[in-house]
């Protein structure tokens, strides 16, 4: 996991950002209540659009006239939407609803779509998590992209990006980790005293994932305007390296010499090294008495034997 | 074992071998390996399946998982008719590595394969298989590894380590010319040719599904229910259960699952608490009894940190026979801790079975942790603190009291600090220095 640095400036970052936006396969734009994602799902839509991919939508918590507010008649020409909200049970029997519920939706999507980059954005992937079975609704969303994948070749699996608006508040670790695992890509939304930031986390196949961090604004006409680094103003200073662990501070016993120590170590002689001064040590006859002695007060429960002192014959 | 013994046709020399088993008592002493095939009558019929090899503790057959370390771990092997179940990392990098390593040992051994996966096509798994080291390739490129790690060791002034020096260096290098375990080189891919000339059954969940049937509680998953019938058609139809006898050349079916327990294969406990939750345990329940009477071994790959009722996890793992859970450091604080950085995850033996055998085959070492290199991947004993080091490295005298090695092992998790290899088996517990 590499997190990105601070502002670094200049167009070598814009780029940077802008690859890291080429999004590809399912993203998960992970929102709160605080930090929304709407609108960062509409500025990556009108992104989409004006670089010439299909854009298919499937609106289901806003009205289509309040999603399409803020595109601009060129960017809604060619999005092709698939209105959920109105009808959801089809009670108006109208006939245009597709059949098959949300699920039928999902895959009429899939299969309206053309060869050629298509950018899906399910708005949002928790009403369909909160209607249908988790386990469904996984299988449909690997379904879509490998449909995508046999009507196009072998670069078409990189050609489908699939945009789903997830609200955290609203499901649990289960649901949420089943989608994680299932996603290339994973947007999560936060962000300090006014400016969001969002945290990228990317999983290419057979490859570690990566993690960047950028701070980010969508402009009233919905375009991203990508910003180097936090606010000044604001300065939770998030430590990009955790504190070194520093194995050697709990132990009880002392690892670290002092110099003082360290020089009475290395001038120790070592009782297994025969150096010279140990070898004229024992050939000299020493200063003191030339041999040991012992002294030994015997009590009174001993029993010496003079002629057995050892007390090991076996008399 | 109930394999050996039910497998039909050669009666005689699989009572042999079981006979020849069961002379073994519960002791340390081990078997004197097999002499070279066909030369021992009472072996010849089962050694001569490729890429077997009776165990040296207790005569079971076993295949390699792929990974020569793992079977180190493991007692020698998987045996055949069990069930492998890996605890996938949590990106699931190191555990799909693990399952093209025992493919990829199938293709090389010419066992038949069954791949079997909800998310990715078995072909397009097939072709992502590593290729295989060539003995003389691997020899020099490891051969120049020890000589640098030699010559960094000899710089080290061992004063009062005489003793180390006498203990023999355990090798750690492929065993040239090994007939059971292969090396892998994970930046290259299989050779199409091998591919192809191998023989394999592929199972895609998404394409055998034809709808969604409403499934009451309490039973199977559709997608289990059709992986199971899969699997039990191939054993029958091509003879692993010795039940075609004009089979002559017994060979081994080596099953692969990937991702089980995952909600592609429309199963839902990974979404919720109180799914189905007996759905997978009876799945693995039928599997074993599949597999017990077949010659087939099973390596499953499942998503257990998604699971939410924890329960589940024991009843999985008391329903699998060899359990290994991966854990790998991306994206967690160790992935920064200075301790951890010369590995890149950890793995745990969570459980290895009693097959024939009264006691466990278990190595004493507990701490294990993996690293992916450019080309291997290798499992290694977590170094720890322990005294030894210490001692060796810092030219401290050791400090033969127990209540200190036992604090700083709490205080700090998992430390790491060079171990020498020959003293892997002395120092891999809280045990004391012998001098």
């Amino acid at each position: 996991v590499t997190p990105s640095e601070g502002a670094r400036g200049g167009t070598g970052r814009q780029l940077e950002m802008e690859s890291v936006l080429a999004l590809r396969g399912l993203v998960l734009l992970r929102d709160s209540v605080e930090w929304e994602g709407r609108s960062l799902l509409k500025a990556l839509i009108k992104k989409a659009a004006l670089g010439g991919e299909q854009v298919h939508i499937l609106g289901c918590e806003v009205s289509e006239e309040e999603f399409r507010a803020g595109f601009d008649s060129s960017v809604n020409s060619r999005l092709v939407y698939y209105d959920l909200f109105r009808d959801p049970l089809n009670w108006a029997q109208t006939g245009e609803a597709l059949p098959g519920g949300p699920l039928g939706a999902l895959q009429a999507m899939c299969e309206r779509t053309d060869p050629g980059p298509v950018t899906v954005a399910l708005d949002s992937l928790s009403w369909l998590l909160l209607r249908l079975p988790c386990a469904a609704l996984c299988q449909a969303l690997c379904a879509m992209s490998r449909r995508h994948a046999c009507r196009g070749g072998s670069l078409a699996a990189e050609q489908l990006c699939v945009l789903g608006l997830l609200h955290r508040e609203l499901h649990g670790p289960g649901p949420m980790g089943a989608l994680s695992s299932l996603a290339q890509t994973e947007v999560t939304l936060s962000g300090t005293a006014g400016q969001a930031s969002a945290h990228i986390l990317c999983r290419r196949p057979r490859q570690r994932p990566t993690l960047e961090t950028l701070w980010f604004s969508v402009l009233p006409d919905l375009s991203l305007d990508l910003q180097g680094g936090p606010p000044l103003e604001s300065q939770p200073h998030p430590d990009p390296h955790t504190p070194q662990v520093d194995p050697a501070s709990h132990l009880t016993f002392n690892l670290h010499l002092s110099k003082r120590e360290r020089e009475a170590k290395d001038s120790l002689t070592l009782p297994f090294q025969f150096s010279s001064e140990k070898q004229q040590a024992l050939l000299r006859p020493g200063p003191g008495p030339a041999t040991s002695r012992i002294f030994y007060e015997p009590d009174t429960f001993d029993d010496l034997d003079p002629e057995d002192p050892d007390g090991d014959l076996d008399v | 074992m109930a394999a050996v013994a039910t497998c039909g046709t050669g009666a005689g020399s699989t009572g042999s071998v079981v006979a020849a088993g069961s002379k073994n008592h519960v002791t340390s002493f081990q078997r004197r390996g097999p002499r070279a095939s066909g030369s021992d009558s009472s072996y010849s019929r089962l050694v001569s399946i490729a890429g077997t090899r009776p165990s040296v503790r207790n005569g079971q057959l076993l295949v390699s998982t792929g990974l020569p370390a793992l079977d180190q771990l493991l007692g020698g092997g998987l045996a055949v008719g069990t069930v492998l179940l890996i605890e996938e990392d949590k990106y699931n990098i190191y555990s799909s590595l693990l399952f093209k390593y025992f493919l990829a040992e199938g293709i090389i051994n010419g066992h038949t394969l069954l791949v079997a996966s909800a998310k990715e096509d078995p072909a397009d798994i097939l072709q992502e298989l590593p290729a295989p080291l060539l003995d003389d390739n691997f020899k020099k490129d490891f051969d120049e590894e020890a000589c640098n790690h030699k010559t960094a060791e000899s710089n080290i002034k061992m004063k009062i380590a005489w003793r180390y020096q006498l203990l023999p260096k355990m090798e750690a290098g492929p065993v040239s010319s090994s007939r059971f375990g292969h090396y892998y080189d994970a930046s290259k891919k299989m050779p199409q040719e091998l591919i192809e000339a191998s023989k394999w059954h592929g199972f895609f969940f998404p394409e055998k599904s034809s709808s969604t049937l409403n499934i009451e509680p309490c039973s199977l998953t559709h997608g289990y229910i059709k992986l199971l019938q899969f699997i039990q058609n191939i054993i029958y139809e091509e003879g692993f259960d010795g039940s075609n006898p004009q089979k002559k050349q017994k060979n081994i079916l080596r099953i692969g699952i990937q991702n089980l327990g995952s909600p592609l294969w429309g199963d839902d406990i990974c979404c919720t608490e109180n799914g189905n939750s007996h759905s997978l345990t009876k799945f693995l329940y039928v599997l074993r009894g599949l597999l017990r009477t077949s010659l087939s071994a099973c390596m499953i790959t499942m998503p257990t940190h998604l699971i939410q009722n924890k329960a589940i996890i024991s009843r999985v793992t008391n329903l699998s026979d060899t359990v290994v859970g991966l854990e790998s450091f991306i994206g967690s604080e160790r992935e920064t801790n200075p301790l951890y950085k010369d590995y890149h995850g950890l793995i745990h033996i969570r459980q290895i079975p009693r097959l024939n055998n009264l006691i466990y085959d278990v190595s004493d070492v507990k701490d294990l942790a993996f690293k992916l290199k450019r080309k291997l991947f290798t499992i290694e004993e977590e170094k720890e603190y322990t005294l030894n080091d210490l001692y060796k490295r810092l030219h401290l005298p050791p400090d033969l009291s127990d209540t200190v090695s036992r604090s700083s092992k709490q205080d700090l998790a998992e430390p790491s600090k060079l171990l020498g290899p020959g003293c892997g088996v002395m120092a891999g517990g809280k045990k004391h220095l012998d001098f």
